[in-house]
């Protein structure tokens, strides 16, 4: 009995050996179940994003004045807004905004982060003190407030910018100046926690023997942060990166919930909830202001799990 | 037991620093009341108000709800002085504490205050008032026409830092010299004795009494000003029909009637609560906690259901003093050619905008100036609903289709709000009825009053109308479409209504000065620079044993009318 | 650790200077006119100017800015440009105790709820009961204030009626409990969180081990060992939360028309208010440097480890 159990184990463990990297990876990940329906939620966003024109039954804006407010039906599964709108069709194209703005946002934090967080852990010294002051800087801001003056601020200069550039037009015409304001105000406020996570990585491993090594054998300091350092940094990068799409959807529904985001008619769930905040007790609210709030909520809750998911399945002592 | 030191650390670091936390807390709690204001027992006392340290109220203390007192929602007004006063919230509370010469009467008629009587000049120019020998600050002391002069140049000095002077005592002659520092005396104001004051103005204007209705004007206690207790509108010494009792920032502002009040009706209520910090007022006055409420767009159909037992403590407001509308910059693309213009106009089905999209919370403009101001034409017909009769003006207009219009964007002010979702809307319906593709420029209103001054503006308004400051047409039509007027924001530019507004301005009948507005408002509209679109109405809601509450679309003092009978 | 501390410390004015400039800064270059929104859409360009000049607004940056420092250095933040005549000090103190009693309130809700929270779920790790927990948890981290507080408010105070919408009125009055159950769902969240990750944790360390092989009393080792030593971690959050007072109540204040610091923030960006704007920033900053330097000390006192390296 105890001589197979132990086979089994062996057996188990050479499988997983020879197992691509992914697919073992997959079968962690896997355990965790919420892990699991939070990947399906944000599948369906980005899936629903992507082909918003050919999933919604309406138009986005086309209004019907004789129609409005009307409870969920047949012909409006979630009824429609207070202009008539099929609130249904306004969602799914508000998964739109939400799947430019969130991974942008993201990825710009990601960027700056990781080049100023392998700077200052790799450089050390002046460069190190400096960066991190700065991130000690923005972080000691009132991080909403902080947005929302620089969201005030680069506003007009995005748009007449925007403008400027030939064959732009139409971008701020359809709303995505805008879009790109809310992506900068994000990041500004969030690239200093990326840096210092990835500053940290960098100095635990920089001790490392094989870091050293590279150093010995006179590796250029650019490759050794890209080859050795932040390959191995990884892991807890790509969790904060998957917890940072939740927090930048959450964002850019704060930044509209108080006026300074994405305008109409460009759907947004945060001007949706904006809209129709002051309606919290209408016989509606519940399909106009709720909805879209707890798909927001939703969503911050499935990238929650999946990093808590990646987060287990990626560190493999614990 | 020394294993558990650390322990034992950790829990006092956590109770220190909670008490550090309280603390902290409560020094800046105890530094805010001492500076804290009004004590009761002060305001009877005569001669100048002198700060004393009473002990710290406790903050939980409750507001004890007594039957000759009236709750009632209020904003936090950004100041109760008279002179710096310039929005409705702070001068809403002002015209209850403080009072001037002349005010309005709930049909908005400026009758006499504190001066009993007047006299005109022949040319118009030289005002005499006769003040009451019976008018007394809060405090006792008498009122006489040397502290007219006082608190007139009050507000006329640059150091007071009024924004609002130039506008309401600007015409005084002196007034502006004085504003700009050249002088030390507004010579325009002359003390003749101590009840008659003389008031000399530059030229004959006839909406000159009614801007002295405006606090600007009212009069305030020297020793009360320039005291030792700063800033000295936390007790202000007035004249009005209550006084200050108590001002709890962000928490409520307490009023208390004025025994020593000279006009008629004496205040009869013991006193005015007003609740600063929000909370939904309508939900407060379901339960009971306040006595009236205004009505917002969510909750107005409810209201407006005739089976709700609501409804039948409704009351609907005649629209107050503002406009709604539409502004084309008419040097501006594709806006330049008048057709356009009248075809915008045609293309708005604005009942049906108002009746659903705004739930009746405004009433359709024909004209420009709203129902309540004195010279409204009621027989004025403005533009019907014609989408053909749009379409057909646009293809006789230089750009022959819609098509050729370069972009057009619309600015409005954001903020949310019962407007805004009334500007999707007719975005839309200038897409159906026009095709036309109008991008929505929503901007903060910070950003937004900078542009409108800058005439960055093509197409503006909508959630930002126009609003009176006194109840007279020159405050619309001149003011807004004069050619040398500083608010011409549509940059409208018509040599005949320039004549006729200039006609107006010294015209003194008033009968033939209306008739002369009236034909000016005519000819504004056939120029189209404007869709006018709505006026503002109100709904409020009215315990029933409120007796006595008028609902005045301007700033006047009304809670001296409002008693209460259970 | 002197050493380290009076360093920070001396950081500290430094990164108030460059906060004050970037904020000034923003103010400044941002578009909106203060005065413009103090003077409303009627006022003409001339008595705009007038105010400006005044205000000292038209003088160039860095003499502003020296000066505001200069006179805040002396205690004088200026006055607030939308409450005339009201000094920004005192606007500020009258908001920060609400703020400060509200946000006392919660944490200690979040505390008293969230670490047992965490310890139970932990120490029944993997069973229902644990789940529950965890995903309660991410739910009420990830429920935005706007989200929970409509719907909480139509059931408490729309439908049936028992709470008012809103307002203040003390610590000790029915008006205090929506925000209160708003503020704290998060920092429950994050305690329970925290704790239950710390717990595992600490399970997993050999001195554990050794004290359950020893055969101590179950309730011994986990007072004893575990969660002496769990509860470490939690007292950064503690500080970091004490810290960021003002931050986590934008929002709850503004819907629930508490006058506390949230709503001045919010209520000064619309308005341009820029000395009560860069007030509440400097303020804000140099909380939350205080309270992580305080977390830091905090932290050399309790865990020898630290010491020793």
């Amino acid at each position: 009995m105890e001589k197979a159990r132990v086979r089994r184990i062996l057996v188990e463990q050479a499988r997983a050996a020879r197992r691509p990297g992914w697919l073992e990876f997959w079968r962690r990940f896997r355990r965790n179940k919420m892990a699991v329906v939070g990947l399906f939620i944000a599948g369906l966003m980005f899936f629903t994003g992507i082909f918003a024109p050919w999933l919604a039954p309406y138009s986005y804006r086309e209004t019907d004045l004789d129609a409005v407010e009307q409870m969920p039906s047949w012909k409006h599964p979630l009824g429609t807004d207070e202009l008539g709108r099929d609130q249904l069709s306004r969602l799914i194209w508000g998964a739109r905004t939400a799947v430019i703005i969130a991974p942008a946002a993201t990825l710009v934090g990601l960027i700056l982060g990781l080049l100023m967080g392998a700077l200052a852990g790799y450089l050390g010294g002046r460069v190190d003190a400096l960066i991190m002051r700065l991130a000690d800087l923005l972080f000691a801001f009132p991080g909403l407030l902080f947005a929302l003056l620089v969201a005030a601020t680069i506003q007009p200069r995005v748009e007449a910018w925007l403008r400027a550039i030939k064959g732009l037009e139409g971008f701020v015409k359809a709303g995505y100046a805008q879009v790109l304001v809310v992506i900068i105000a994000l990041s500004a406020v969030g690239w200093p926690g990326m840096a210092r996570l990835v500053r940290g990585q960098i100095l635990l491993l920089k001790e490392e023997q094989f870091v050293e090594a590279a150093v010995a054998i006179g590796a250029s300091p650019w490759r050794i942060i890209r080859r050795h350092l932040l390959p191995n940094a990884l892991a807890p990068i790509v969790v904060a990166v998957s917890m940072g799409m939740g927090g930048a959807i959450l964002a850019e529904a704060t930044l509209s919930f108080f006026g300074i985001g994405i305008r109409p008619p460009t759907p947004s769930w945060g001007s949706m909830i904006y809209d129709n905040y002051s309606f919290w007790r209408h016989p509606a609210a519940p399909v106009l202001l709720w909805v879209p709030g707890l798909v927001v909520a939703s969503l911050v809750f499935a990238f929650n799990f999946i990093g808590d998911g990646l987060n287990e399945a990626l560190r493999p002592g614990s | 037991m020394g294993k558990d030191r650390w322990l034992w650390i950790a829990i006092a670091a956590v109770l220190l620093s909670c008490l550090l936390l309280t603390c902290f807390g409560g020094v800046a709690y105890w530094a805010y009341d001492k500076l804290q204001l009004g004590r009761p027992e002060e305001a009877e006392r005569p001669g100048p108000p002198t700060p004393t340290l009473q002990p710290t109220p406790t903050p939980t203390q409750r507001v004890v709800r007594r039957e000759a007192v009236l709750n009632l929602p209020g904003g936090e007004p950004p100041t109760l002085d008279p002179a710096l006063a310039q929005d409705v919230t702070s001068a809403g509370y002002i015209v209850e504490i403080f009072s001037g010469l002349v005010t309005l009467n709930p049909d908005l008629e400026v009758v006499p205050d504190i001066a009993e009587r007047w006299e005109m000049s022949q040319d118009g120019t030289v005002y005499t008032f006769y003040l009451r020998k019976d008018v007394k600050f809060h405090d006792g002391k008498p009122v006489t026409a040397q502290e007219f002069k006082y608190s007139i140049e009050r507000a006329c000095d640059p150091a007071t830092g009024s924004v609002v002077a130039d506008t309401y005592l600007g015409d005084i002659i002196g007034a502006k010299d004085k504003l700009r520092g050249l002088t030390k005396e507004v010579s325009g104001v002359r003390v003749v004795d101590d009840y008659t004051l003389e008031i000399t103005i530059d030229s004959p204007k006839a909406y000159f009494l009614a801007k002295l209705t405006y606090p600007t004007a009212f009069v305030v206690d020297r020793e009360n000003v320039e005291g030792p207790h700063q800033p000295w509108t936390d007790r202000p010494n007035g004249t009005g029909p209550f006084s200050l009792k108590e001002y709890r920032l962000g928490e409520r502002i307490v009023l208390e009637g004025n025994e020593l009040y000279y006009g008629e009706p004496k205040p009869a209520l013991e006193g005015v609560h007003f609740y600063l910090a929000g909370g939904s007022a309508m939900i407060m006055y379901e339960n009971e906690e306040l006595d009236t409420t205004p009505v917002g767009l969510a909750d107005i159909e409810r209201v407006l259901d005739p089976t709700n037992p609501l409804n039948e403590e409704l009351t609907m407001v005649v629209p107050t003093l503002s406009t709604f509308y539409i502004g084309f910059n008419v040097n501006r693309v594709p806006f330049d050619d008048v057709k356009v213009r009248q075809a915008f106009n045609y293309a708005l089905d604005k009942d049906k905008i108002i009746n659903v999209v705004m739930k009746k919370m405004w009433v359709t403009a024909e004209g420009i100036l709203p129902p309540a101001m004195p010279g409204y034409n009621p027989e004025l017909e403005g533009y019907p609903y014609d989408p053909e009769k749009a379409r057909q003006l646009i293809a006789e207009s230089e750009y022959e289709d819609a098509s050729n219009f370069p972009e057009i964007v619309l600015s409005v002010p954001g903020g949310g709000g019962a407007a805004a979702r009334s500007v999707t809307a007719m975005v839309e319906m200038y897409r159906e009825n026009l095709g036309v593709e109008i991008t929505i420029e929503q901007m903060e209103w910070a950003t937004y009053l900078d542009d409108l001054k800058a005439h960055r503006f093509q197409m503006f308004g909508i959630t930002a109308g126009w609003m009176a400051d006194y109840p007279d047409p020159q405050d619309f039509l001149d003011i807004l479409f004069h050619c040398e007027s500083r608010d011409n924001n549509t940059e409208y530019c018509n040599l005949e209504v320039d004549r006729l507004l200039e006609e107006a301005r010294v015209e003194q009948d008033r009968d033939k000065r209306m008739g002369i507005y009236q034909r000016v408002e005519k000819m504004i509209l056939e120029d189209a620079p404007w869709v006018p679109i709505g006026h503002d109405a109100e709904y409020w809601l009215t315990k029933p044993y409120v007796k006595g509450m008028i609902y005045p679309p301007s700033i006047i003092p009304k809670l001296k009318y409002v008693s209460i009978s259970r | 650790m002197l050493v380290y501390m009076v360093r920070r410390l001396l950081w500290l004015p430094v990164l108030l200077l460059l906060v004050g400039l970037i904020t000034f800064a923003l103010g400044l270059y941002g578009p909106g006119d203060p005065v413009q929104v103090m003077l409303g859409p009627r006022a003409n360009p001339e008595a705009v100017a007038r105010v400006r000049h005044e205000l000292g607004l038209d003088r160039p940056f860095f003499v502003q800015y020296a000066d505001y420092i200069w006179k805040a250095l002396r205690g004088d933040l200026g006055e607030s440009l939308k409450y005339r005549g009201q000094p920004v000090g005192r606007l500020i103190a009258s908001r920060l105790w609400v703020s400060v009693q509200l946000n006392a309130v919660a944490l200690a809700l979040g505390v008293a709820l969230g670490i047992p929270l965490g310890m139970i779920a932990a120490l029944r790790r993997n069973t229902w009961l644990d789940y529950l927990t965890i995903s309660g948890v991410v739910a009420g981290i990830s429920l935005p204030t706007f989200v929970i507080a409509p719907i909480i408010m139509w059931f408490l105070a729309f439908r049936f009626r028992l709470l008012p919408t809103g307002g203040w009125d003390g610590i000790f009055s029915q008006r205090i409990i929506m925000p209160v159950i708003v503020l704290s769902t998060g920092s429950i969240a994050v305690f329970a969180r925290q704790t239950r990750a710390n717990v595992l944790e600490v399970m997993g360390q050999d001195y554990v081990r050794t004290a359950w092989a020893k055969g101590l009393r179950e309730r011994m080792v986990i007072f004893r060992h575990v969660l002496r030593n769990a509860l470490i971690p939690i007292f950064t959050i503690l500080g970091l939360m004490m810290g960021s007072l003002v931050t986590g109540t934008f929002v709850t204040e503004t819907i629930f028309g508490i006058p506390g610091l949230g709503r001045l923030g919010v209520e000064s960006f619309f308005s341009r208010d820029y000395p009560v704007i860069i007030a509440l920033t400097l303020l804000v900053a140099s909380s939350y440097t205080l309270a992580n330097l305080l977390v830091d000390v905090g932290y050399w006192f309790l865990d020898p480890r630290i010491r020793y390296e």
